[in-house]
């Protein structure tokens, strides 16, 4: 049984109609990337499993279980068990780096502060911010803050972890610290729906690819096959050009 | 100059003075937070309102910003008998301030609702904040941290605008002043200290709203500009 099963799935913007009849299943454990042109759709796919965009028409299973976005115990659900990672890390500017990762943990998930503390202390080790936990958003750098967004994450202890465009407001050289934290996270074998134009990352860690143009699913495929010898010719044009610029 | 200056006259009157000051700071505080309550009101209309209702707080906050506060209270005094409406002095002070005020802190309020940072409501909805728990949270703190300065800022001007109330006969510190002056006609001695009162009043509040500003909001206020 898929960990989430995606079934036609159609969603708007106002009018503008920015997933068409998506389909898409992901198992436990997998690492699906996402790439595509900008307003492909692939960052609206992803605000929609966190609710943040509702379909209008379609099915989401999380686990065998039907999600229905209108009922606030269903969204409540689907929030504690898909953890996502923003483009502009969305950080709490007035809190400070401990405050944004113990948040939730504690005020909304109600568990115990000393527990969360310890855990939150593990997690900003392992991304490397262990000394910056008095810090606030606006003191740190870019790939700081980016790495306190992935540990305020995984502090929530998520089935499945999304992270959209999580490098692309970032410079170059920070870009290799926030992409170490997801290897390692790759590593341990976290389902990870990844948006990302970053596509020596995205052939090193995926399972599979999944192309998207204009709000569609054109092409789902390996990662060394999307790359070398694509089925579908838009997506050959469109690889050819991202690897051509790099 | 055959002008000498002699306090010990108009010292005796200190008393008489300082009791006007405590009037004077009722009226601005009243008046303030009249106003608050009153420019949230409209700041909420004017942010998630309809057309109609935004264009009448648009025209309300024109009018009250754009003509002088003295003639507003004027009117509320000696325009509104004409309708029935007879107000004593000291209410039609505190009116016309509250009516001024809500215009130019709906304003201040509004900009504080136009800085809250969408990107952070949509990180705590994903974080299954309740829609309380974002305010508490999330946009409170951010826009008491963002207003608390332009706030502070209207206070201090409004506490000096209450010596308009004087014109109308309310007995705050400048009518105390007047009444003074004309017993005494000690005007240099008078004003300057009712000029030094406004200053010990003012520089308090200022201060006080530093450190609450400063320990509770993390807003950054200098005491002296």
């Amino acid at each position: 049984m898929p960990q989430i099963e995606i079934k036609s799935i159609n969603a708007f913007y106002d009018k503008l109609h920015v997933l068409k009849n998506i389909e898409l299943n992901v198992s436990k454990g997998e690492i699906v990337s996402l790439i595509g042109p900008s307003g492909s759709g692939k960052s609206s796919l992803l605000k929609m499993l966190v609710g943040l965009l509702i379909p209008k028409s379609g099915k989401i299973y999380l686990n065998g279980n039907q999600v229905n976005f209108k009922n606030q115990s269903d969204l409540r659900t689907i929030r504690e068990q898909i953890a996502i990672v923003f483009q502009q890390y969305n950080l709490f500017q007035n809190m400070n780096v401990l405050k944004n990762v113990c948040i939730a943990p504690t005020k909304i998930q109600k568990r115990n502060p000393k527990e969360v503390n310890e855990q939150a202390l593990t997690l900003l080790e392992k991304v490397g911010l262990k000394d910056k936990l008095n810090s606030y958003p606006d003191e740190l750098s870019g790939g700081q803050q980016q790495r306190v967004a992935i540990a305020r994450a995984l502090c929530l202890n998520p089935q499945i972890l999304l992270l959209d465009e999580i490098t692309s407001a970032l410079d170059p050289e920070l870009v290799k610290e926030v992409l170490d934290s997801i290897r390692l996270l790759a590593s341990e074998g976290m389902t990870m729906l990844i948006v990302s134009h970053e596509m020596n990352f995205v052939k090193e860690v995926s399972s599979r690819v999944v192309f998207m143009d204009e709000g569609s699913i054109i092409e789902i495929n390996n990662p060394k096959n999307i790359f070398e010898k694509p089925k579908e010719k838009r997506t050959l044009d469109f690889v050819s050009k991202i690897l051509k610029e790099k | 100059m055959g002008y000498t200056l002699v306090y010990t006259q108009v010292l005796e009157f200190l008393p008489y003075l300082i009791k006007g000051a405590w009037i004077s700071l009722q009226i601005a505080i009243l008046a303030f937070f009249g106003g608050m309550f009153f420019g949230l009101i409209l700041a909420t209309i004017r942010s998630f309102g309809n057309n109609i209702s935004n264009k009448i707080v648009i025209w309300y906050v024109t009018f009250f910003t754009n003509t002088p506060q003295l003639v507003q209270i004027y009117f509320l005094f000696f325009a509104l008998p004409e309708f029935g409406i007879l107000l004593s002095p000291y209410i039609a002070v505190l009116l016309g301030m509250t009516l001024n005020a809500a215009a130019y802190l709906c304003e201040i309020q509004r900009a504080g609702f136009l800085s809250i940072r969408q990107n952070e409501l949509d990180a705590a909805k994903t974080l299954n904040f309740s829609l309380f728990q974002q305010v508490k949270y999330v946009i409170l703190p951010h826009i008491m941290r963002v207003l608390f300065p332009p706030l502070s800022n209207h206070y201090i001007i409004m506490t000096l605008g209450t010596s308009m109330a004087a014109i109308f006969g309310v007995e705050e510190l400048t009518g105390r002043a007047f009444n003074i002056n004309s017993e005494t006609f000690r005007s240099v001695e008078i004003f300057s200290i009712t000029a030094l009162i406004y200053i010990v009043i003012t520089f308090i509040a200022t201060f006080l709203l530093a450190i609450i500003g400063r320990y509770f909001f993390k807003a950054k206020i200098r005491i002296i500009q």
